[in-house]
């Protein structure tokens, strides 16, 4: 792995990539409350076994990308130690792999931090130069989905285009929540609208870019010249792209695709993990999602257990009642506990008799013995999911209300 | 602690184990839902702090390169020494035989031993379940000022017929040695794990090659008992050896017992083993799993208890599994039931079939078969 590479000029040829893959994962998550206090929203886990960098991730490997630059920012340390080499993803390579790359400080300049999706992709033209590829594809690390980079990349190239930009049928109510793509009768994208009132297109942006990197290369660097851009792909860049007459092209992508940038949205996307017919289909051999796997013996089903419709995790153990969730490792539900329509991040501990309901436990937090966290839906005003954010300790015998955020410990018999 | 150099003896396939080993190594025999027995011991040296083993192989050792890789997953993958697999090389000339015992195994590895850049050496086989803290064994052989050092049990385990036994003082120090016996011994049953220094080992190997002797227990050590000072080193914790399908069984159940997990699993110690990189287990409205230990990527939707399941284990609505070892991917079609069943990796048991063993006897299904 390398950090930071501040480099202006091209190494060597034999470097060269055709393609290389930049992931924007410094974003804060701020929607996602007190899961991202302390881990960047890629790192959140999700669906028992994974984070959500490891969608993108292994998207990349499957589909033969083998250099991916992960761009953070905020709160890295986690996902950077998630990360390592990227031997878990077959990335640990000495030519291309992953390389983690943060904002940094060149000799003589200001530095500062990434100021837009685009501006973080301008710092880091000195890494791409190094493997000076033909196409980059710029990919999110907040969006559960599969997909064959490859494909889309030789439509980008079938197509002859400057920009190929991945597209979802929504429906016209929905689409007013996306930046909308307006394409002509051939997907050619004549026009970008984001959040519009009243969508002309139901060909919903997902965040995933190809470009030419020459292209890419001179709208970056004259974009960065504009002192009025908030250098971003979705506001500026795409916009400038079309203005200046080159060709974009909507890519439609079907299937399972989620962003999971809220608490419901995450909630719901762990949920579709328990059904087959969600549309992702996590068991298929040809297009494994790997991650890195904790060193845990298989879980253990206690004597009165009751599990069902459940995913459970190596190290955990269960001797309550679990239904409709989803177990990450080393969870434990100890005897008499009952855990409905919730998801229990890696390490969560629900003592005897303490009762968890649609909500949302994160790593290491602790549910003592009788406390009672969310409540079935109730149709009143302000239900949600709760959250019991990582390393908190909820008392005995206290109750945590629907769609509250956690964030402190909460005393014995005491209502948060 | 890096003085110390591992060599883990994984030669032997049992043929008392049966069907278990009749296409592998004991050494790579399935346990624990996700483990293979060399997992155990490799683990073991590198939680020591251990960088550098050599796995001395002869035969069938297919699945164990398969498993080991380049022992990354072991952090074995190094520049610098870190896993070496050492299949028998100066035997070339010899012709084609099996080994005769540990020190016939080690003449057949000597040019390796001699490069050797540690000053001390543990040897153990390789098919033992143990969570052993081998840092205290090198810290007490130190301290002790023995020549070697052997660890025992005080539970005996194995049968007379191909077990240790071992007499020793107050102080440790051993004063005899029954190897093999027709009646188990008193005290204390030798695991087989020695640590000795790298010099006395490359002594003894020279000796041995020279006198055409082949036993580390009656040829090494029984001769030497008065002239070498060989300790005990007392291990309390759980130890499973494998010597029959029985055993295996047993073994494999003791795992349900909190207590032996908590040992063996020990999160000081963790026992790593090869990813694969599986999702979650699923388990189907209205299954049922009960006193059981399963590993990641099965899909459970019939009943399950009292049982361990490797990892992608199928078992279908209305399939019963009790008091069973179901290996990696073994499929349980709808309505069949198994009670006191091991099947190895594979094994398909196609619908409403009903399968019984007994808890002394269990009825083993070979790889891969269809029922």
């Amino acid at each position: 792995m390398c950090l930071c590479p501040y480099m202006n000029k091209k190494v060597t040829e034999q470097m060269k990539k055709e393609v290389v893959a930049m992931l924007l994962a410094g974003g804060q998550g701020s929607r996602l409350y007190a899961l991202t206090s302390q881990v960047a929203k890629p790192a959140v886990p999700f669906g028992g076994k994974y984070r959500i960098i490891d969608f993108p991730l292994s998207n990349c490997v499957n589909s033969g990308i083998d250099t991916v630059g992960v761009l953070t920012q905020y709160r890295p340390l986690e996902l950077n130690s998630y990360l390592g080499n990227g031997q878990p993803w077959d990335l640990d390579r000495s030519d291309g792999g992953v390389h983690i790359l943060p904002p940094y400080l060149g000799e003589g300049e200001k530095g500062s931090w990434y100021k837009g999706t685009a501006n973080a992709i301008y710092q880091n033209i000195g890494f791409l130069d190094m493997y000076d590829p033909e196409y980059v594809v710029i990919l999110s690390g907040d969006h559960i989905y599969k997909m064959d980079y490859s494909e889309m990349v030789a439509f980008h190239k079938k197509t002859e285009s400057a920009c190929t930009i991945s597209v979802l049928e929504v429906s016209m109510e929905e689409a007013k929540r996306f930046g909308i793509m307006n394409a002509d009768e051939n997907d050619q994208i004549y026009e970008f609208e984001e959040k519009p009132a009243h969508p002309k297109s139901n060909l919903a942006s997902m965040g995933i870019y190809v470009f030419t990197w020459s292209k890419l290369r001179k709208y970056l660097i004259d974009d960065e010249a504009d002192p009025n851009s908030s250098n971003d792909f979705g506001k500026n860049i795409i916009p400038n792209m079309l203005n200046a007459g080159e060709r974009l092209m909507a890519y439609r992508f079907q299937g399972y695709w989620k962003d999971v940038g809220t608490i419901d949205s995450l909630w719901d996307a762990n949920m579709d993990m328990l059904s087959r017919n969600s549309g992702l289909d996590i068991y298929d051999e040809n297009w494994p999602i790997y991650a890195r796997t904790p060193i845990k013996p298989p879980h253990v089903t206690g004597p009165n257990a009751v599990i069902s419709h459940s995913l459970v995790t190596g190290g955990s153990d269960v001797d309550g009642t679990v239904m409709n969730s989803v177990l990450f490792h080393s969870a434990t539900v100890e005897t008499g506990a009952e855990i409905q329509y919730s998801i229990l991040m890696p390490g969560a501990t629900v003592k005897a008799g303490a009762k968890v309901y649609y909500s949302i436990v994160a790593e290491n937090a602790t549910i003592e013995a009788g406390a009672t966290v969310g409540a079935p839906p109730s149709g009143e005003e302000g239900w949600g999911i709760a959250v019991v954010a990582s390393g908190i300790t909820v008392g005995e015998n206290a109750v945590v209300t629907p769609s509250a955020m956690i964030r402190e410990d909460v005393k014995g018999g005491e209502r948060a | 602690m890096n003085d110390l150099h591992g060599i883990l003896f994984a030669y032997r396939s049992d043929a008392n184990l049966g069907e278990l080993t009749r296409m592998r190594n004991t050494c790579s025999l399935p346990f624990g839902g996700r483990y293979r027995l060399v997992d155990f011991m490799l683990s073991n040296y590198v939680n020591a702090g251990m960088t550098d083993v050599g796995v001395v192989v002869h035969q069938s050792y297919q699945s164990l390169l398969d498993h080991l890789g380049s022992g990354k997953d072991w952090e074995l993958s190094r520049k610098h020494g870190g896993l070496r697999i050492l299949p028998p090389f100066s035997y070339a000339e010899q012709g084609h035989r099996e080994y005769q015992g540990s020190m016939d195994a080690l003449v057949g590895v000597s040019d390796y031993l001699s490069d050797i850049r540690q000053d001390y050496v543990i040897l153990s086989w390789g098919d033992i379940g143990i969570n052993l803290p081998i840092n205290k064994v090198f810290e007490q052989h130190l301290s002790s000022g023995a020549d070697i050092t052997m660890v025992c049990t005080p539970v005996l385990n194995g049968a007379p017929q191909y077990s240790e036994y071992v007499e020793a003082n107050e102080q440790g120090w051993v004063s005899d040695l029954s190897v093999h016996p027709t009646t188990a011994g008193k005290a204390l049953e030798s695991l087989e794990i020695y640590i000795l220094s790298k010099r006395l080992l490359l002594d003894m190997v020279d000796y041995c090659a020279a006198h055409n002797l082949s036993n580390f227990s009656r040829d090494v050590l029984q001769p030497r008992l008065k002239l070498l000072k060989i300790n005990t080193y007392i291990h309390q914790g759980y130890v499973a050896r494998f010597q029959s399908v029985g055993d295996y069984y047993q073994r494999s159940m003791d795992l349900l017992d909190p207590a032996v997990r908590s040992d063996l699993f020990n999160p000081a110690r963790p026992i790593r083993t090869k990813d694969h990189s599986n999702p979650s287990t699923y388990y189907g409205p209205g299954s049922v799993s009960r006193q059981s230990l399963v590993a990641d990527g099965c899909y459970i939707e019939g009943e399950v208890e009292n049982s361990i399941l490797a990892r992608g284990v199928v078992v279908e609505k209305g399939a019963k599994v009790s008091n069973s070892v179901l290996m990696q991917g073994t499929v349980v079609k709808a309505g069949a039931s198994l009670s006191y069943v091991i099947t190895d990796k594979n094994v398909v048991i196609n619908e409403n079939r009903s399968l019984m063993g007994h808890h002394t006897y269990p009825l083993a299904i070979a790889k891969g078969s269809v029922v």
